[in-house]
């Protein structure tokens, strides 16, 4: 595993401000070894910015309310940076679940494991 | 990592330069990694006159530094055009890993096209640091990024020596910190052309102040570091902060003290480059045969240390540093 | 959720507290038995407010509500109370609410499918009425919204006004207000908010406004419970509680503008979480009770007992609402109220099963009362008070748990405050290491979550899958918000926005002109920006 020097986008999509889920998500992947760059909550194209900007190699988005404004922020990064992957936490009912992995991708619902979430870090960043 | 061939160097550069981020954003990495690619990219940097102007900001964890510099970028934007922002922050000793949070505090800029803002993480290295923001620097400055600020925690002597290899330096404290201020005395003292108390609704302004300006009491009226109180929550005070800066530029610049830094910072950025190379080649003498053999020689009686270091010297500068990295 | 003992370990309650195989009379410190001798209703109030507790005063069933368009709103509070609530909660939609921000501004438009999620828009006087429409306001017992600092006397002088307007006399106004610290300050952090110290003077000046003009009104109620779901053990909830309330209480000592007795009845009424550990959460609301008394009597001599008597409204854990196999819920929740309802509470809001997927269904809030229901009318749990006085344990978790709470509050108090270790970040570090060890625990096993570590195969022939509100919210305040710019009287809605402004930057009381801005149709969004323009952010210390 080669963690050093992959970069994570982590962004909130949503105004409410739950930080207790990203937080631990947050550190648990800097004690993977990745450097991670904290935006908070973000627009859409702010999202965008910052990935072009911080040259990521993973895009984190933690979603709090409706699906449609994280698909507008996966279109937006998708366009400009599409070879970055993508993954999504946060509180996501199926339906918008399913929506999500039409997308390509992945979805990590409340009660997901850090491990599991760590180990999709390294796959996606091609840390592995 | 370093030795990952990189395609259309010189394009990346072009792109860069005509005004793409992404382009721009890459190159840096490619910087941060160091090696050969980084070093191509400083060859095709050489021949391209830099016309910026750079302003160190540092303090101590928590002075409140990114909330001032976004209000700070407010204030500039105007004057400079365009700005570029390199936020540097240490990465954890164990995993190597890093929290970068700044951009939080700076979201009045998060998707302006005249602010380019980029996280780096210190990476722990010796050195590294130092000649990776420096490199992404010269690199903005050529690209036409006609400010660049480094805001660094001011924690250890590497990101204090980042900071303050600057054209101005801004260093932030806040109220209640007439401790620091004595325990730091020299170090910041030294480096300093305006000092910020941030956080001046805050108790203890006065005493701060006054422990500051008795400790600056001995330099000449002149070139006495210019004092600028904020409560950057509020914005209040970032004017007479971009004010000192400009004044403390023009400064310099009628003096041609600002000339003498430039030199001076040449000078460290390229002991910089020089330590960072030896450091490497010396990691990779220390992975070979050649010192393991001098250990075993040392351990036996059979040499001195300070023969085998030299010896290993000699090994050093003939067969490793020719050969880049 | 408790602690399993897979590893053979010592037993443990969630909040750390060591257990013992079975406690006996020696196990209660000495110091605490001659309060045993209390009776409920007596000083320190451990057993309870009031003698005849449920058989005279059943707690009222108190959802938080709210959703869509202010209409969206009004039918399901209105849904609530037919079948069986006894108060309401109009919550306002976050996303505007909570930052004072309009649907027109920019990070709102960006998340326009957001809007109405959690709360109606209602961002003129205009809104608050359609949703307050054929409510029983003198009857029943509202919440106005404004669970928020910055919001809150945007939300209740719009609560107020239409009140009056419909001839409520304010004097005889039953109801309560919010403006918590710990919600936006500790638990979701806004994106922008007035710092603590101008929320500090908005909760003192709410205070004297009802003081003055609201007798039967509860204007602050601190939420323990937006501490304890960001990861505050119960002790720590407990501490920080009592260490928000002394913050308030001194400011209105330094004022001198109003009895401190009167101020400590205002911040009275307190909220508090219930989560899975049934004796220990029973514990905390006797617990809690305990410390109010001795915090007024010691601190500062205050021993009328219809002041030191603490009224908790309880909620249940949101937090513990698992997003596997949802309907499981339903028997957390049940657990959850009963360990309010032993403890003696007032007022009890159960989450809904789906709190993991969403806001509540009709049918989520419908079981959350009915399941208050089923505890009150069904189980004789109201017959008789404090049920579980004198039980060996659980008269000595109570007593471990205010110990360890007083224990807590004096480090805040060294910290320079509660709003101290809001500003510095020091209370987010306490919650922040309770979140990373609870996650650490269910790795290991140590801590079990039914359906999410283990058993986590289900069959299930009821899908939950979150309910979305509805769809035309923005689009509707947005027509409404320019429908109230185009139709105010422009020079009296701007006169009243002026004049509040400069109230702002006096040190007058807000209330006042916040009063008169609603009544001259001054919009949220407008308030939002007098706020920024006069007060700044805050500086949070979350880096999320």
């Amino acid at each position: 595993m080669n963690t050093a020097g992959k970069r994570i986008l982590m962004a909130k999509t949503g105004l409410d401000g739950h930080w207790r889920g990203p937080t631990v998500v947050a550190k648990a992947l800097r004690d993977a070894g990745f450097e991670v760059i904290m935006i908070g909550m973000a627009r859409p194209e702010e999202v965008m910015q910052a990935s072009i900007d911080e040259d990521v190699d993973l895009v984190g988005l933690n979603i709090g309310g409706h699906v449609d404004v994280a698909v507008r922020a996966i279109g937006m990064v998708r366009e400009s940076r599409p070879e970055v992957p993508i993954f999504v936490g946060g509180v996501v009912p199926p339906h918008a679940k399913r929506k999500l992995e039409g997308l390509g991708v992945e979805v990590y619902p409340p009660g997901s494991q850090l491990p599991d979430i760590v180990a999709a870090a390294i796959r996606l960043t091609g840390a592995a | 990592m370093s030795e990952q061939p990189v395609q259309n160097l010189s394009e990346l550069f072009e792109q860069a330069c005509a005004g793409d981020r992404g382009a721009l954003a890459r190159l840096i990495s490619i910087l941060e990694r160091g090696g050969e690619a980084a070093a191509q990219v400083e060859r095709a940097l050489a021949s391209r006159t830099a016309r910026g102007y750079t302003v160190g900001i540092t303090g101590a964890p928590g002075a409140g530094k990114s909330t001032l510099v976004n209000v700070l970028l407010g204030e500039a934007l105007a004057d400079a055009g365009r700005i570029a922002l390199l936020a540097v922050d240490p990465s954890s000793p164990l995993s190597r890993g890093a929290l970068l949070g700044d951009r939080v505090r700076m979201h009045s800029h998060a998707a302006s096209s005249d602010v380019y803002i980029r996280s780096m993480a210190s990476r722990g290295q010796l050195g590294g640091l130092a000649v990776a923001t420096r490199s992404a620097r010269r690199l903005l400055e050529a690209c036409n990024w006609p400010l660049v600020i480094i805001e660094t925690v001011g924690v250890g002597q590497v990101e204090l020596d980042v900071a303050s290899t600057t054209d101005t330096v801004v260093v932030v404290l806040n109220p209640g910190w007439g401790d620091e201020v004595q325990a730091n005395k020299a170090g910041l003292m030294e480096v300093a052309d305006i000092f910020v108390i941030n956080k001046a609704d805050k108790a203890g302004l006065q005493a701060t102040r006054r422990d500051l300006e008795g400790a600056l009491a001995a330099i000449p009226q002149e070139q006495r570091p210019t004092i600028v109180e904020t409560v950057a929550t509020e914005g209040r005070g970032a004017t007479d902060l971009w004010a000192a800066i400009v004044a403390h530029r023009k400064r310099i610049t009628a003096s041609g003290e600002l000339s003498m830094r430039r030199d001076e910072q040449r000078r460290a950025e390229l002991r910089g480059v020089m330590e960072a190379r030896l450091e490497l080649a010396l990691d990779k003498l220390f992975a070979s045969d050649t010192v393991s053999e001098q250990l075993r020689a040392i351990g036996q009686g059979d040499v001195d240390i300070v023969s085998a270091g030299d010896t290993l010297l000699v090994e050093l500068f003939d067969r490793q540093m020719p050969s880049r990295t | 959720m408790s602690t399993n003992n897979k590893q053979g370990g010592d037993w443990k309650s969630i909040s750390g507290l060591p257990l013992k195989q079975f406690y006996s009379e020696h196990d209660i410190p000495q110091a605490y038995r001659e309060r045993l001798r209390a009776d409920p209703g007596e000083p320190p109030f451990h057993r309870g407010a009031h003698p005849t507790g449920y058989r005279t005063k059943a707690w009222r069933i108190f959802q938080l509500s709210g959703f869509g368009k202010p209409e969206d709103e009004n039918e399901r509070i209105r849904f609530l109370l037919e079948q069986g609530e006894t108060g309401f909660i109009m919550e306002h939609d976050r996303n505007t609410g909570d930052h004072c921000y309009n649907v027109d501004h920019p990070d709102v438009v960006a998340r326009r499918e957001d809007v109405g999620l959690t709360g109606a828009v209602m961002q003129s006087v205009r809104d608050i009425d359609i949703c307050m429409k054929d409510l029983p306001l003198e009857t029943s017992y509202g919440h106005a919204g404004g669970a928020v600092v910055q919001h809150a006397p945007f939300a209740l002088a719009g609560y107020w006004t239409v009140a009056r307007q419909r001839g409520v006399d304010l004097a005889r106004l039953p109801g309560t207000g919010q403006s918590d610290f710990f919600l936006t300050y500790l638990g979701c952090v806004t994106k922008q908010q007035v710092p603590t110290a101008a929320g500090l003077r908005f909760n003192a000046d709410i205070m004297e406004f009802c003081n003055e003009h609201l007798p039967r009104w509860v204007p602050v109620s601190i939420a323990g419970y937006n501490g304890a779901d960001t990861g505050l053990n119960a002790y720590q909830e407990l501490g920080a509680l009592f260490a928000n309330a002394v913050e308030y209480l001194e400011e209105i000592k330094r004022r001198g503008t109003m009895p401190l007795e009167a101020a400590a009845r205002a911040c009275g009424g307190v909220n508090f979480r219930a989560s899975m550990d049934l004796f220990e959460e029973a514990s905390k609301m006797r617990a809690a009770r305990l410390m109010w008394q001795q915090l007024l009597q010691q601190r500062y001599g205050i021993t009328n007992p219809k002041v030191a008597n603490l009224r908790i409204h309880c909620v249940t854990a949101g937090s513990r609402m698992t997003y596997q196999q949802p309907l499981n819920n339903i028997v957390r929740g049940t657990v959850m109220a009963l360990a309010a309802a032993l403890g003696g509470v007032q007022s009890l809001g159960v989450s809904g099963y789906d709190e993991a997927l969403s806001i509540p269904s009709e049918h989520a809030h419908q079981m959350s009362v009915r399941i208050q229901q089923i505890l009150q009318q069904e189980t004789n749990i109201q017959a008789v008070t404090d049920p579980l006085g004198g039980s060996y344990y659980v008269e000595t978790l109570t007593a471990e748990l205010v110990e360890r709470a007083w224990v807590f509050f004096e480090e805040i108090q060294e910290q320079g405050g509660f709003l101290a270790t809001l500003d510095s970040g020091w209370l987010h570090e306490r919650a922040a290491e309770n979140q990373s060890e609870d996650f650490r625990q269910q790795e290991s096993g140590e801590q079990v979550i039914i359906g999410v570590t283990d058993h986590k195969d289900d069959i299930s022939p009821f899908e939950v899958d979150g309910f979305m509100g509805v769809d035309d919210a923005y689009d509707v305040a947005l027509e409404r918000l320019h429908d109230v710019r185009r139709t105010r009287y422009e020079a009296g809605a701007h006169r009243a926005l002026k004049a509040l402004e400069s109230v702002c930057r006096s040190d007058q009381n807000i209330m006042p002109a916040m009063m008169e801005s609603l009544e001259a149709e001054v919009t949220l969004g407008e308030i939002g920006d007098v706020y920024r323009s006069v007060f700044g952010d805050w500086a949070t210390p979350i880096q999320t």
